[in-house]
């Protein structure tokens, strides 16, 4: 086995179109966990996204339909958590746990009553590769970076953007004082349950746009099981890049990365038993969280409902 | 004596309007399938061969979806305690269940698939084997003729026999059509994940690969999306269903499973009172196979030679179910 196999651009290239997903995800529970809701359901949501998108653009024949309609399914779920957390101040693991299983059978039944039962699976079109000017002619890195669809040249967008807003901007600051100690947030005139709603809606957003990726970039359909646990890795991301959008996403594409590797190895070394491969990401994920975990600092009242009228 | 006779025919009336206990009721069947019947792909095919037995036979049918193994004994036992007498499980995964019920419900009769004959099994079981290998020997065959960068891929999900033994299919074919070819295969671990396909198909293709015989079920979409992405152009095989309509200019042919053919002669028979038997599913009983597109004109017609005599028995195809045999 070469060395070589590992840096093989076209592996980096299938890493960084298989990270978009995870990346929005991420991006998403980064949003809302800096505002102090611990969302648990994205596994669900990022199904419900997917089926949203499918089915949306499926009967209207647009993919932007599609991602608008992905987007609102995560805004509507990431809404209800809010509303359990803020207002009724409930256990957010239990509300989020029952989300997911929600999101789960929603997805599979908006399929079966839309779809039916066919010998011929129902299609959209996937997004094709577009090649950035200049920047797609640069040996190597080109053809990893700047030869990639558009959901691609978004998710980088949107990182960039989350990471400003979060760390460079007074609303960002609002946000982590809201996550942190609302009750310090609140007696400066931080509105804290406003506040969260909105970081739940906007990473519940981002959320379901990672559903959507997935049959827009990658499998032109919706199957039952489409997430494949990477609502469950975003999870584990937003711990890895110690809740920071940058960090998730640099842990996504190493992620992304040995997954794509696995295939590679799969097919150059047969001494290596195919299910140990394919446990390998998920093994990466556990030594990697065992290592990033020690010294995070999570938002100190994340997961926490806020009750203004609470003594201390 | 009037009235006697009145009495009489009032009751010969209403026991004639009564449901009869004695007669012998339809019986009832119920088959339990794997995933979802939407999959458009092995369980829908499973499904289409339910409602084809009910139509034929009359025999009024249910079924349960997304059964995994460890569930299948409590919904076959559920469906059992219901009155339904015949039992099916679509999917080879689920013999050590039936091994397990069938003799405690001697008065059903269950109708289980396999990839061929197994010994001893119980006196109320029919089993349906399914010979994939020799349609995937002929798919072999035309990934052999038809790759130009003599780099025919394999893509799969789980390690199943009959899986391996279709792979070994594929080795024996390319070896024997086109020695300087290789097979490049990959596992991907669900024969349902599409987006795993796809990373499967995507490695293949950067690897050289220019035919991807495809043996996972959903799957195939992200295989297909793969070869739509890629700069050069792939051919593609795929089976249960003909999905070419999905990306006419990559596929060249369909491995085709009719799942009705064997079912409705099964439950015949059973009606028959004949409660145990083999039922062999292969080229020309069971599966068929498309005319290969895409291909030049004498690929197509030497492919279709090689499917007629495997369809008489003259090819020799080894079926390996236990290890996977590379040959160069």
């Amino acid at each position: 086995m070469s060395w070589e196999l590992f840096a093989d651009p076209s592996l980096f290239r299938l890493a960084v179109a298989m990270a978009v997903p995870l990346v929005l995800a991420s991006a998403g529970e980064v949003l809302m966990e800096r505002g102090g809701i611990l969302n648990v359901a994205v596994e669900g949501m990022v199904t419900l996204g997917a089926a949203a998108a499918f089915l949306a653009g499926f009967a209207t024949g647009s993919t932007w339909v599609g991602f608008t309609a992905a987007a609102a399914a995560g805004v509507l779920v990431a809404s209800v958590l809010a509303h359990y957390a803020v207002v009724w101040r409930q256990e957010q693991v239990t509300v989020g746990l029952t989300l997911y299983v929600l999101c789960l059978g929603l997805a599979s039944l908006l399929y079966r009553v839309v779809v039916g039962v066919r010998l011929s699976p129902p299609r959209v079109e996937t997004l094709q590769p577009v090649s950035l000017p200049v920047l797609s002619q640069v040996p190597v890195l080109g053809e990893v970076l700047f030869r990639q669809h558009a959901l691609v040249y978004l998710s980088a967008a949107v990182v960039a953007a989350a990471h400003v807003l979060l760390f460079r901007t007074a609303l960002g600051l609002r946000l982590r004082s809201v996550g942190e100690n609302p009750v310090a947030a609140d007696t400066v005139g931080v509105d804290v349950f406003r506040l969260r709603r909105a970081a739940a809606a906007a990473g519940g957003a981002l959320v379901g746009l990672a559903g959507a990726s997935l049959p827009f970039t990658l499998t032109g359909t919706f199957t039952e099981g489409i997430a494949g646990g990477r609502g469950w890795i975003a999870l584990m991301l937003v711990i890895f890049g110690r809740w920071t959008p940058a960090g998730a996403a640099g842990g996504a594409l190493l992620f992304a990365y040995v997954e794509a590797l696995q295939f590679k190895l799969a097919m150059t070394s047969r001494a290596v038993p195919p299910q140990f491969l394919q446990m390998l990401p998920y093994l990466f994920a556990v030594a990697v969280l065992v290592r990033a975990y020690r010294g995070a600092q999570a938002p100190g009242a994340l997961g926490k409902p806020y009750h203004r009228e609470a003594r201390a | 004596m009037r009235r006697v006779m009145w009495l009489l025919l009032v009751s010969v009336a209403v026991a004639a309007g009564l449901p009869s206990g004695a007669a012998p009721a339809r019986p009832r069947m119920a088959m339990i399938l794997p995933g979802v019947i939407q999959d458009a792909d092995f369980n829908a095919v499973g499904y289409q061969a339910l409602k084809e037995v009910q139509a034929t036979t009359g025999v009024q049918t249910a079924h349960s979806e997304q059964v995994a193994v460890a569930d299948a004994e409590r919904v076959a036992r559920e469906y059992l305690s219901a009155g339904y007498s015949i039992v099916a499980f679509h999917g080879g995964q689920y013999l050590t269940i039936v091994q397990k019920l069938a003799p405690l419900f001697p008065d059903a009769t269950f109708i289980m698939e396999s990839s061929g004959q197994i010994p001893n099994l119980p006196a109320n079981v029919w089993n349906i084997g399914r010979k994939f290998y020799e349609g995937f020997y002929v798919l072999g065959v035309l990934g052999a003729l038809a790759t130009r960068s003599n780099k025919v891929g394999y893509i799969a999900g789980i390690r199943l026999p009959d899986f391996v033994a279709s792979l070994n299919a594929v080795f024996q074919a390319v070896a024997k059509y086109n020695p300087r070819a290789e097979v490049l295969y990959t596992f991907v671990g669900d024969q349902n994940d599409p987006v795993k396909a796809r990373q499967a198909a995507e490695s293949q293709i950067a690897a050289g690969v220019d035919f991807i015989v495809i043996s996972v079920n959903l799957g195939t979409v992200g295989v297909i999306e793969a070869a739509r992405a890629a700069r050069r152009p792939v051919l593609l095989t795929t089976f249960y269903t003909d999905k070419s309509s999905y990306a006419p200019q990559h596929f060249t042919a369909s491995l085709l499973s009719n799942f009705g053919k064997p079912y409705v002669e099964v439950v015949r028979q059973i009606l028959a009172g004949r409660r145990s038997g083999y039922y062999e599913m292969r080229p020309g009983a069971g599966f068929g196979l498309t005319p290969p597109k895409n291909v030049p004109p004498e690929v197509s017609r030497r492919v279709q030679e090689v499917w007629r005599a495997v369809v008489l028995r003259q090819e020799r195809i080894e079926e390996v179910t236990d290890r996977i045999v590379e040959r160069r």
